[in-house]
């Protein structure tokens, strides 16, 4: 009897907790439309965004990731902001002229910017935000974008350390007037001025705050932007922002708010949504598979390139342009997207990922994928050709490479489809898969200890160039330490010499150069990242870009 | 008693600083630097670890470490947030941590206890064997597992609870992680409660006691309760520790403010100053509940009392 009662319990006691098991993965399973059903009313206009991480820094000169500037964005305006496709517009800039030469800028800002503590937004705040930029005190990890891509007057001796913040070429002529100079005519200048580095700064705000608290909390940050920071402390998981009443654009702002909660857990994640407490909320890569036919999916690019670096400088096979042609041609891009990253990126062929940069005539300038079809493709025949050749010139025909990738599930699920690929296409080359932190692995590219490198760069401003001049001569990010001549001379004319005014020659000088680098494969692109959002459908006009300000809620509309 | 309390206080200090000091040269040894994003230059990662002193030699930067400890100064983080003061971190996520761990110690050990003991009063009937399986799915589950299955049922499908920790309504959202945390304390104490409460019932003495008269409540709480403490308060030490300085996975999940996911972020952006920190806590807390546990000895068995004093 006793017996018979124990076992009872213990088929019991087993049923609950598969019941409990069973709970946990059933969430993976549930259709987001039958509970979207159940979601309640959004009341109010407050947007719930999710985000993954924290908040690194809300100090416009010192934050560097995506996060940081989305929030900043909210609340700060530049001289220019982005619009819903991207283009730079004014924002507290009323009036932009340019001299002849391109050299200097003078910006009028407008006389309804203020800050929330009433101040007048004033030239000198640039002056003192960017003089921060270039501070090497503050050694903000931007401070690149007011020398090597701003070219602002003497910011690259400022940096260096060699004449005082007080030089830089930026001068607030009167209040309201602001003077740039540069060194050489910027054919994308205006692009920047969204760029949060080159944000404002009250100054007088700032100087009369404690040392380093700047940015910790509302009371130590001002806005000028569309909302005003509400609740906030650092590394905070949940924050809120609240419309900016006073603001210029005040009537274009719909959200009565925005509400941010930082989920690192996707599957939290996805069921928030569909609870109801989020109204955007980021899909990771196996979600998107479970979610691919509800019309609340919104896949938006993210401009990052996902490519192979290989060490051509000190593997001598790598070094031969053939085996590199080989490599490049064995890879299934397709596959890579369709059945392993699986989250709407885009199969890429083009040394610059397309939809970030718009030429002169307002085309996409990597819009046409199959450009460089001849040397880059998905074409395990070419891939055999171009190997045979380097068989015969290396004079071996065994190789044995070593794959470096970083420790994130979706790169490391690459490299083995990398590694398939290459090896089934190129008989003799054996792919050896090395996984490392992030950090490493960027210091090992960074000095040159790896043989092929499974690696990405995002763009920092909407211009070929932000991937182009990468692959010049010394650059640090020229891991291959590839080389060549012509390459270095129509970078430099692009950026410092014939072509800074010719706008047209300067982009088709732009295309023989990522000609250059499509012929040799000095890199063999994979895939142009994407991110997938669920959005739900009483929300309108989150902006997404991929370069700078990734989402800008300005002209979201919560129904 | 006071000699061996301040004996072990100065013990503690010498055994933190060299904590510290390992943790240092550990975190020199681990690979990468806190500034290795691809977009930096060499000129600019060497501006950076000029701006925080990280290109000083190990021993100057420990020293001035140790020197600003002493005052206060954690440092800031070079990562996670920005030029933020670690102390300022850490006194916004600790309480939140402390709060929830202290929660599930609290819970699993009320709870431990009480199974424990009926399942001892009640051997080998249905309430023994329940206790049991209760232990042994604390004990072999992990706690995610309760996290996602309590999320997911009392978050997701009845939206009784908050599935987020949200700073407004924080006992709410504390109860479903607390749950989760408490079941592998409630699980080894109910274990150890059963197995001491066994031997002790069964032992001469309680035999002498009950035919003295005593029965009911005063022996098993006065008497066998107490005896059985003693290994009960040791696996409970640690544990109180490891659930008050927060728990990764349960806080990822829940979305809590805690230390326990800063640690593990700092660890992974190599945000030095946070990691060495956040187990300069750790290490203080382990210390200080250690000896809380060893006084607690003396009150629970006077007979080690007495001896720690006969040999100091």
């Amino acid at each position: 009897m006793k017996l018979t009662k124990q076992i009872g319990v213990i088929v019991l006691a087993l049923v609950m907790v598969i019941g409990l098991i069973g709970c946990g993965t059933k969430g993976a399973e549930t259709s987001p439309a039958a509970d979207a059903s159940a979601a309640p009313v959004a009341t109010g206009g407050t947007l719930n965004v999710m985000v993954e991480v924290e908040v690194a820094s809300l100090d416009p000169q010192i934050a560097t990731d995506g996060t940081s500037f989305e929030v900043i964005a909210d609340f700060t305006d530049g001289l220019k902001q982005m619009d819903a496709d991207g283009a730079a517009v004014n924002a507290l800039c009323a009036e932009e002229t340019v001299s002849d030469d391109g050299l200097t800028y003078t910006f009028k800002i407008r006389d309804d910017a203020n800050w929330s503590n009433g101040d007048p937004v004033t030239a000198d705040d640039f002056v003192f935000g960017w003089q921060r930029a270039v501070d090497p005190a503050n050694a903000s990890e931007y401070s690149y974008m007011m020398s090597d891509i701003g070219q602002i007057k003497n910011a690259a001796e400022i940096i260096a350390g060699k004449k005082p913040v007080t030089d830089l070429g930026v001068t607030a002529v009167d209040e309201k007037t602001l003077k740039v100079e540069l060194n050489v005519p910027v054919s994308y200048f205006d692009s920047l001025l969204y760029f949060p580095t080159y944000y404002p700064i009250n100054r007088a705000f700032y100087e009369g705050l404690a040392t380093g608290t700047f940015g910790t909390s509302p009371a130590t940050v001002l806005s000028n932007g569309a909302f005003i920071l509400e609740s906030y402390e650092p590394a905070t998981l949940n924050f809120t922002l609240k419309k900016n009443p006073n603001y210029y654009d005040a009537d274009k702002v719909q959200l009565d708010g925005l509400n941010y909660q930082v989920i690192k857990d996707s599957q939290q994640a996805l069921m928030s949504y569909q609870n109801g407490d989020l109204d955007i909320v980021k899909l990771s890569g196996d979600q998107v598979d479970q979610v691919k036919d509800d019309p609340e999916l919104n896949v938006v690019g993210a401009g990052y390139l996902w490519y192979l670096t290989m060490n051509g400088h000190d593997v001598e096979a790598l070094g031969n342009a053939n085996m590199r042609l080989a490599i490049t041609n064995a890879i299934n891009r397709e596959t890579i997207v369709t059945d392993v990253v699986k989250d709407g990126s885009v199969a890429t062929y083009t040394a610059v990922p397309p939809q970030f940069a718009a030429g002169p005539d307002g085309s996409d300038f990597s819009g046409d994928q199959t450009k460089f079809a001849d040397v880059c493709a998905d074409d395990t025949a070419k891939a055999a050709e171009y190997y045979a050749k380097a068989c015969d010139e290396l004079g071996q025909n065994s190789f044995t490479f070593e794959l470096l990738v970083e420790d994130q599930t979706e790169t490391q699920n690459v490299a083995t489809v990398l590694k398939e690929q290459l090896e089934a296409a190129l008989p003799g080359v054996t792919l050896n898969i090395k996984v490392e932190p992030k950090k490493q692995r960027v210091e090992d590219i960074q000095s040159g200890k790896y043989e092929v490198c499974l690696t990405r760069w995002g763009p920092d401003y909407a211009d070929p160039m932000t991937y182009l001049a990468m692959w010049v001569t010394g650059n640090s990010n020229n891991y291959g330490l590839w080389s060549n001549a012509d390459y270095d001379a129509i970078i430099a004319d692009c950026t410092t010499g014939k072509y800074v005014t010719d706008l047209e020659g300067r982009w088709n000088a732009m295309y023989d150069a990522a000609k250059i680098v499509m012929d040799e494969a000095v890199i063999a692109p994979i895939y142009t990242k994407a991110d997938a959002n669920m959005i739900k459908s009483n929300i309108t006009g989150i902006e997404f870009h991929p370069v700078a300000l990734n989402r800008v809620y300005k002209n979201t509309v919560k129904g | 008693m006071k000699k061996y309390i301040f004996k072990r206080v100065l013990i503690s200090i010498f055994t933190m600083l060299a904590i510290t000091l390992v943790l240092f040269i550990l975190l020199q040894l681990m690979p990468g630097s806190p500034f290795n994003d691809e977009k930096l230059t060499a000129t600019q990662k060497a501006a950076l670890n000029a701006k925080y002193g990280l290109d000083q030699p190990l021993i100057v930067q420990y020293a001035k470490y140790v020197f600003n400890m002493f005052k206060g100064d954690f440092g800031v983080s070079y990562n996670i947030s920005k030029n933020t003061p670690i102390s300022q971190l850490i006194q916004s996520r600790l309480p939140i941590s402390i709060a929830i761990g202290g929660m599930a110690v609290a819970l699993g050990a009320i709870v431990g206890l009480f199974l424990g003991i009926v399942a001892a009063l009640k051997h080998n009937t249905f309430w023994d064997t329940f206790c049991t399986i209760i232990s042994v799915l604390g004990v072999s589950v992990p706690s995610y597992v309760f996290a996602l299955g309590l999320s997911y049922t009392f978050g997701f499908k009845l939206s009784w609870l908050p599935m987020l920790y949200t700073q407004n309504s924080p006992i709410a959202s504390s109860v479903m992680p607390s749950i989760a945390l408490s079941l592998f304390t409630l699980a080894s104490v109910a274990r150890f409660t059963r197995t001491e409460m066994m031997e002790v019932l069964g032992s001469d003495y309680m035999l002498l006691a009950e035919s003295k008269g005593v029965y009911g409540g005063p022996l098993i709480v006065r008497h066998a309760l107490r005896n059985s403490l003693i290994p009960i308060v040791t696996v409970l030490a640690p544990l109180i520790v490891d659930l008050m300085t927060g728990s990764l996975v349960v806080e990822k999940i829940f979305s809590i403010p805690g230390v326990g996911s800063l640690l593990v972020t700092a660890i992974q952006s190599n945000d030095y100053s946070v990691v060495i920190a956040l187990s300069f806590i750790y290490s203080a807390m382990y210390i200080g509940i250690m000896l809380a546990v060893d006084i607690l000895y003396g009150i629970i068995d006077p007979r080690i009392r007495l001896a720690k004093e006969g040999t100091n």
